[in-house]
C-alpha cells in the first residue's frame, strides 16, 4: 500500500518524518524521473514555513520549498542566485522544482548550489527533535552523500545580506535551456577601499562536489589590487593543482580548460 | 481520494499519490491533449497549467495536488484567448505535426499572462522548454508576437 | 507570385490546436493489450537458450515460433527476422514480446525472463568491418590521367556522425484482428511499405490486410523503415493473443533502439590543375548498422551526390555500406545526401584555402550550369539557378563583407560566417517510380459534390493534407471545405508510393492535378464519379542504369544556398548561432507558409546535426545518451529568427511547376555552419558534430 502525505505544517512535517521511511518531495522534478511505482511520499509543496522568502538582521532566508521561479521574483534574493536559477532547465521546471530539492539532490551540477557554495551560505535543517544550522560546504560529504539525517528536512538556506553585489557567474551547457551544467563557476569578489575583503570562488559540474576552496580565495584577502596581482601567478597554479574533473562523459580537460578561463576572466575583470 | 480542481469543474481521482499527472489525466479523465514525449521533463508535451504556471504534468505526482487548480488544453481551448492565439498560429501556419502543439499553446498563454508585451527574447524563453522538431520554432515565435498584438486587453 | 502559392489556413490546424486530433496512444480500443520487447543486451551473441517464468493466465509471449507466414521483415531485402532465429546482432535485437493488460505485470515478467547467451565477437568500428552490405561504383572521364597531370594532389577524409530523427511522437502502432482480418494502425510515413511487410510476415491475403496512418507526430524518415518491423512483430502477437495489441514506443526505447542517419566516412581525392579541380576520386563508406534496412538506396544518393553541385568532369566514386553490431540505421530526412554533401563542400573549401584562393569564388568557378552533365552522365536539363541565389543570400546576410570582416580575430569574442551550395536529387532514384512505386492515384466525387483524395501520402506534419486539398480545389474550381483529405486506410486508397524522397507533390501531387483536371471535364453535378491516374514517367530522361550509376539520376533538383553567422566564446569553446539564411528553389511553392516552415524545420535540424547532435555508443555496443537530456537538440532559444527567401524556377512536370522540397533544407545549413566556425576559429575541421570539447581542444593547441 503506498503511503503519503501532505503536510500542511513543518511541525507536521517533521512528525511524519521521523516516524515514516518515507521521501520528501517538494518539486518532483528530480524524484518523477526515475519514479518507483510504490514511492512513498512526504509532499511538502504547502508548508508555508518552507515557502518563505524573509530577511533579518543577519540574513535573508530562503525556504527550501521556495520554486525557482518563486526565488527569482523575490525582491529580497541577491542577483547572483537569479543569475544561476534563470539558467535552470525552462519555465515549466522553474515553477516546480526548488531550490531544497536542486541541493538535497547531491549533485555537484545543481546550478543554485554551486551559488551557495559561492557565497558561502548555510542550512538550516530541523527534525522534531531540534534543529542545527550549517554551512553549505559540511552539508555535502561525498558525491550523493548528504550529511542529513533521516529524520531532517532542509527548511531554509540563509544567505548573506551583503558583499555579494561584485559577482561573476557562467554556466555551460550542451545548449542555451534545457540544458545541464556540464561545467559552473561563480565568484564573489567585495573590494573595500581598495582592499580585497572577501573572495569567494565555486566549480560546479567538475567533481564529486562543488569544488570551493576558501584556503586558496584566502590568498587574496586583504590584498590591494596590485598585492592581489602580484600573488595571483600563485592563486592560479593552487587551483590548477585543486581542480581535478572527474572523468565523465564530458571531457575532463574540457572542464578544466573552462574553469582555469574562468577564474582568470574572473581576476582579470576585476583588475587583477 | 484526491480532489482537485480540473478545467473550472471540482473532480476526484482515485489515482495513487505518486501516479503522474499527465498518466491520470491520459487514462482516468481522457483528456488526452497533453502529450506523452519523454517522461523525463525535458521536452514540454505534456505541459498543463497548475495553478496558474505552466508545469511538465508528467514531473507532478498526484499527491501534491490536493486542492489545485489545473488547466489543460480542453479547457484552455474554451477561452478567448485561445481564440486569438489559435488564430494567430493558423495565420502563419505555425502548427505541423501537431505534438509539441498543445504544449506551446499553453506555454504561449503563460508568456502572454505574464508579460502581455513580450519581446522576441521573451517569448522564446517563455517556450524554451517545449521542444518543436517540426518548425524549427519560427513560426511559433511569430504567431505568440501576433497573439500578442491581436489580443490587446484580453492578457 | 502564382495563385496556389497563397497561403492558407492548414487543414487540419483545428484539430490539433485544440488537443483533439488523435495520435495512436490517445486510442483505446476494447480489450486492448499491450506489447513490451525483451531485447537483446548482447552486441552479438548466439541465443542457446530462453527461459521463461510462469506467466500469469491473459499474458503472452510471441517469438519466432509465432510467425504464421515467413519470419522475415520485407524493407528493401529481407535480412531482418521478425525475431530473431538464433542469434542476436546488436543490443536491443528484438528477441521476443511480451503481451498482457497490465504494463507493470508485464514488465515483472520481462525481468524474470532468463536468456542464456553464447558471446561472440561484435564489431563496432565500421573500418574493422568487413562485411560489406552493399558496393556501388561508378565512374565518368578519365580520373587517372587527371592525376597524373594535376599540378597539385589533395587528399582529405570527412567523417559525419548518426543522427536521431527526434520526431515528438514515438514509434506506436496497434495491431488488432477481426473478422479473419488484421488491421495495422498508427504512427507511419508509407502505409503500403508496411502493408506488404505484414503480408509477408503473417501470411494472410492481401484482402484481409489493412493498415491505416493515424495522425502522425513527425517523421523525418524514423517512421519510413521501421514502422515495418514493429508491425510484423505486432501483428504476430496480435494473432497469437487474438486481441488488439498497442505499442508505443517509450522516449528512451525509441532513442535506442529505433534507426538513425548513417554515420559516413568520405575519403576526397583531388586533382587541381591550373587553379582548378579536374578530377576527383571519392571514397564513400556508410554504417549500415546490424541489417541492411534501407541502406542501400541511402548509398545510393549518397554516391550520386558526391561531388555536390560542381562540374566534376573526371569522376570515379566508389561506396560501401559495411555491417557494425550496431541499431540498423535507416533514413532520415536527406537519405545519405547530408553526408556526401558535407564532405564535398568542405573538400572545396580546404582546397580553396590550400591555394589561397577566395573559396565562395573557387566555388562558384565549378557551378554546374544547364546543360552540364551530372555525375552519372544524366544531364542539368534545366536552370540552375545558384548564382542568382548565391546573389540573394549575399544581400540577405552581407555574407562576403563579414566574411573579410571576419579574418584575423583575436578578441575574446569571434564571430564566423559560412556558406554552402547545395542541390537535393527530387523524388526516388533512377527509374524506381516506374519500376517499382508504379503509383496510382485516385479522386472521388461524392454525390454530394465533395471530392475526396485517395492516396497513400501521408501528412506527418509536413502539409500533405493542405497542399493536396489545395490542387484539387484551385484546379476544379470549389472551395477547398469541399475536398476531403482522410488519413490514408489501404482499404480504401490505391499505393501512391510512400512518403519519402521529397516526390509527394512532385510525382502524386501531379497525379491529382491530372485526375482533378479530368474530373473537371467529366463533372456530373450530383452523381458519384471515380478518376484514377497512373505514374507516366518523363519523356526527357536519360535512361538510369542502376547497375552503372549511368543516366539520370534524378528527373530534377531543388537547389539551396545556406549562410550561417555564428560567435565563439573562446573562454569557454561555446558558439551561438546569430543568424541563419537560406535561399530556395523548390520550383512553384504549393503554400508559401508551409514551404517556409519546412525549409526553416529542416534548417535547425541540420544546425543540430553540425553542432549538438550525437549518439554515443560505448565499448559494449550500448547507446549511453538515449534520453532528451542527453541526446540535444535545439531549443528555441539555440537560434535566432531564421531568414529563409524563395526563387523559383518551375518545374515542367511538377504540378505547378512544384519540385521536391521536404528534404532540401536538410542538406545545406551542416557545411555553412562548420564554414562559419572555420571563419571563427581560423581552423579546419573534418568531421560533423563539431563540438565545444573539438572547440576547445583546437583552442588548447593553438594556445601552446
Amino acid at each position: 500500500m503506498v503511503k503519503s502525505y501532505l503536510a500542511t505544517s513543518l511541525k507536521e512535517a517533521l512528525e511524519i518524518r521521523g516516524r515514516e521511511s518515507i521521501t520528501p518531495y517538494a518539486g518532483g522534478t528530480d524524484l518523477m524521473i526515475e519514479a518507483h511505482d510504490d514511492a512513498s511520499y512526504l509532499f511538502l509543496n504547502k508548508i508555508p514555513e518552507l515557502k518563505q522568502i524573509t530577511v533579518d538582521d543577519e540574513y535573508i532566508r530562503i525556504g527550501a520549498a521556495s520554486t525557482f521561479t518563486e526565488v527569482y521574483q523575490s525582491k529580497l534574493v541577491p542577483q547572483i542566485l537569479k543569475d544561476a536559477v534563470i539558467e535552470i532547465a525552462a519555465p515549466a521546471i522553474r515553477n516546480l522544482g526548488t531550490i531544497g530539492g536542486n541541493i538535497c539532490n547531491g549533485s555537484p551540477k545543481g546550478d543554485s548550489v554551486l551559488i551557495f557554495f559561492a557565497t558561502d551560505s548555510k542550512l538550516r535543517l530541523a527534525s522534531s527533535k531540534g534543529e542545527r544550522i550549517l554551512p553549505i560546504k559540511d552539508f555535502y560529504l561525498g558525491r550523493k552523500k548528504l550529511a542529513i539525517q533521516d529524520d531532517e528536512l532542509l527548511v531554509e538556506i540563509l544567505m548573506s545580506k551583503t558583499g555579494l553585489d561584485n559577482y561573476y557567474y557562467k554556466k555551460i551547457g550542451a545548449r542555451n535551456a534545457l540544458a545541464i551544467s556540464r561545467v559552473s563557476f561563480a565568484g564573489v569578489l567585495d573590494i573595500k577601499d581598495g582592499k580585497v575583503v572577501n573572495c569567494m570562488t565555486a566549480f560546479g559540474a567538475v567533481s564529486d562536489v562543488v569544488i570551493r576552496r576558501p584556503d586558496i580565495d584566502g590568498m587574496l584577502i586583504g590584498k590591494t589590487i596590485d598585492e592581489a596581482k602580484a600573488v595571483k601567478e600563485k592563486y592560479l597554479a593552487a587551483f590548477d593543482e585543486a581542480i581535478v574533473p572527474i572523468r565523465g562523459r564530458v571531457s575532463a580537460e574540457y572542464r578544466k580548460s573552462v574553469c582555469m578561463n574562468l577564474l582568470k576572466d574572473f581576476l582579470e575583470s576585476n583588475g587583477i | 481520494m484526491i480532489k482537485f480542481i480540473l478545467n473550472g469543474e471540482e473532480v476526484t481521482s482515485n489515482a495513487n499519490p505518486n501516479e503522474r499527472l499527465l498518466d491520470v489525466l491520459r487514462n482516468e479523465f481522457r483528456l488526452t491533449g497533453a502529450k506523452c514525449g519523454c517522461k523525463e521533463g525535458e521536452c514540454g508535451a505534456c505541459s498543463v497549467i497548475l495553478n496558474e504556471k505552466l508545469v511538465n504534468s508528467c514531473m507532478v505526482a498526484m499527491g501534491s495536488i490536493e486542492g489545485s487548480t489545473v488547466m489543460t488544453i480542453e479547457g484552455y481551448s474554451k477561452t478567448d484567448r485561445f481564440t486569438v492565439l489559435e488564430n494567430a498560429y493558423a495565420a502563419v501556419s505555425a502548427v505541423q505535426c501537431g505534438f509539441c502543439i498543445p504544449g506551446m499553446m499553453l506555454a504561449s498563454e503563460r508568456i502572454l499572462a505574464e508579460n502581455p508585451n513580450p519581446t522576441e527574447e521573451d517569448i522564446r524563453r517563455g517556450i524554451s522548454g517545449n521542444l518543436c522538431r517540426c518548425t524549427g520554432y519560427n513560426a511559433i515565435v511569430e504567431a505568440i508576437g501576433i497573439a500578442a498584438k491581436e489580443g490587446k486587453g484580453l492578457w | 507570385m502564382e495563385a496556389i502559392s497563397k497561403s492558407v489556413k492548414k487543414m487540419d490546424h483545428d484539430a490539433k490546436v485544440s488537443g483533439q486530433a488523435l495520435y495512436v496512444d490517445d486510442i483505446i480500443m476494447d480489450d486492448m493489450l499491450y506489447g513490451k520487447m525483451l531485447r537483446s543486451t548482447k552486441a552479438k551473441a548466439r541465443i542457446k537458450n530462453i527461459t521463461l517464468p510462469n506467466i500469469s493466465a491473459g499474458y503472452f509471449v510471441v517469438d519466432k515460433n509465432d510467425v504464421p507466414g515467413e519470419n522475415k521483415i520485407h524493407v528493401v531485402e529481407e535480412d531482418m527476422p521478425v525475431f530473431p532465429v538464433d542469434t542476436v546482432e546488436y543490443v536491443g535485437d528484438p528477441i521476443l514480446m511480451v503481451v498482457g493488460p497490465d504494463k507493470k505485470e508485464i514488465g515483472k515478467i520481462l525481468s524474470e525472463i532468463v536468456v542464456d547467451y553464447e558471446e561472440l565477437e561484435p564489431v563496432f568500428d565500421v573500418r574493422k568491418s568487413d562485411v560489406s552490405f552493399f558496393h556501388y561504383n561508378y565512374a565518368k572521364g578519365d580520373v587517372d590521367k587527371a592525376f597524373e597531370e594535376a599540378d597539385r594532389i589533395i587528399t582529405e577524409t570527412f567523417e559525419t556522425g548518426h543522427q536521431e530523427q527526434a520526431y515528438l511522437e514515438t514509434n506506436g502502432l496497434i495491431a488488432y484482428p477481426h473478422d479473419g482480418r488484421m488491421t495495422v494502425r498508427g504512427s507511419m510515413q508509407c502505409p503500403y511499405y508496411v502493408f506488404g511487410a505484414v503480408a509477408k510476415a503473417i501470411g494472410y491475403d492481401k484482402k484481409d490486410i489493412q493498415i491505416i496512418q493515424d495522425v502522425t507526430g513527425g517523421g523525418f524518415g524514423g517512421k519510413e523503415d521501421y514502422p515495418s518491423i514493429l508491425a510484423c512483430q505486432l501483428a504476430v502477437a496480435a494473432i497469437k493473443a487474438n486481441k488488439p495489441v498497442k505499442y508505443v514506443f517509450e522516449r528512451r526505447e525509441d532513442i535506442e533502439f529505433t534507426s538513425k542517419r548513417h554515420p559516413s566516412i568520405c575519403t576526397y581525392k583531388a586533382a587541381i590543375k591550373n587553379g582548378r579541380v579536374t578530377g576527383m576520386d571519392i571514397d564513400v563508406t556508410y554504417n549500415s548498422g546490424a541489417y541492411t534496412t534501407l541502406t542501400n538506396v541511402v548509398l545510393q544518393r549518397g554516391i550520386i551526390g558526391a561531388s555536390g553541385v560542381y562540374n566534376i568532369t573526371n569522376l570515379r566514386v566508389t561506396g560501401d555500406a559495411k555491417k557494425t553490431n550496431t541499431v540498423p540505421n535507416g533514413a532520415m530526412r536527406g537519405f545519405g545526401a547530408p553526408q556526401t554533401f558535407f564532405a564535398i563542400e568542405m573538400m572545396m573549401l580546404h582546397i580553396a584555402k590550400e591555394l589561397g584562393v577566395d573559396s565562395l569564388k573557387f566555388k562558384e568557378q565549378h557551378m554546374v550550369k544547364q546543360g552540364d552533365a551530372t555525375s552519372t552522365s544524366g544531364q542539368f536539363h534545366f536552370h540552375v539557378p545558384l548564382p542568382e541565389m548565391v546573389e540573394r543570400a549575399d544581400q540577405l546576410s552581407d555574407f562576403r563583407k563579414k566574411r573579410e570582416l571576419y579574418k584575423n580575430q583575436t578578441g575574446r569574442y569571434r564571430k564566423g560566417i559560412g556558406i554552402s551550395l547545395v542541390y537535393h536529387g527530387c523524388g526516388f532514384t533512377g527509374s524506381g517510380e516506374r519500376d517499382f512505386i508504379k503509383a496510382v492515384a485516385r479522386l472521388k466525387k461524392n454525390a454530394d459534390d465533395t471530392v475526396e483524395i485517395l492516396i497513400s501520402i501521408t501528412d506527418m506534419g509536413q502539409g500533405a493534407k493542405t497542399t493536396f486539398s489545395k490542387i484539387v480545389a484551385d484546379t476544379l474550381g470549389i472551395s477547398i471545405d469541399k475536398v476531403i483529405f482522410a488519413n490514408p486506410d489501404t482499404d480504401r486508397v490505391p499505393d501512391s508510393g510512400p512518403t519519402v524522397a521529397s516526390r509527394s507533390l512532385m510525382v502524386v501531387g501531379q497525379l491529382i492535378k491530372r485526375a482533378a483536371e479530368k474530373l473537371k471535364v467529366q463533372w456530373k453535378s450530383g452523381e458519384e464519379q471515380m478518376i484514377e491516374e497512373h505514374y507516366v514517367h518523363p519523356d526527357f530522361l536519360i535512361p538510369f542504369d542502376i547497375n552503372t550509376f549511368h543516366g539520370d539520376a534524378y528527373p530534377t533538383y531543388s537547389w539551396s544556398v545556406n549562410v550561417i553567422e555564428l560567435e565563439v566564446d573562446t573562454l569557454t569553446a561555446t558558439t551561438n548561432v546569430l543568424g541563419a539564411w537560406g535561399v530556395y528553389d523548390v520550383g512553384t511553392p504549393l503554400d508559401l507558409n508551409i514551404l517556409h516552415g519546412q525549409m526553416q524545420g529542416g534548417f535547425l535540424q541540420s544546425i543540430g546535426y553540425a553542432s549538438m547532435e550525437q549518439i554515443n555508443y560505448n565499448e559494449k555496443g550500448i547507446i549511453r545518451n538515449n534520453s532528451f537530456s542527453d541526446y540535444i537538440i535545439p531549443t528555441s532559444m539555440d537560434v535566432p529568427n531564421m531568414v529563409t527567401d524563395i526563387i523559383e524556377v518551375p518545374y515542367i512536370e511538377g504540378p505547378y511547376g512544384a519540385k521536391g522540397a521536404g528534404e532540401l533544407p536538410n542538406v545545406g545549413p551542416a557545411p555553412a555552419y562548420i564554414d562559419a566556425l572555420e571563419n571563427a576559429l581560423e581552423n579546419r575541421i573534418n568531421h560533423i558534430p563539431y563540438t565545444q570539447e573539438d572547440t576547445m581542444k583546437y583552442l588548447q593547441e593553438v594556445a601552446k
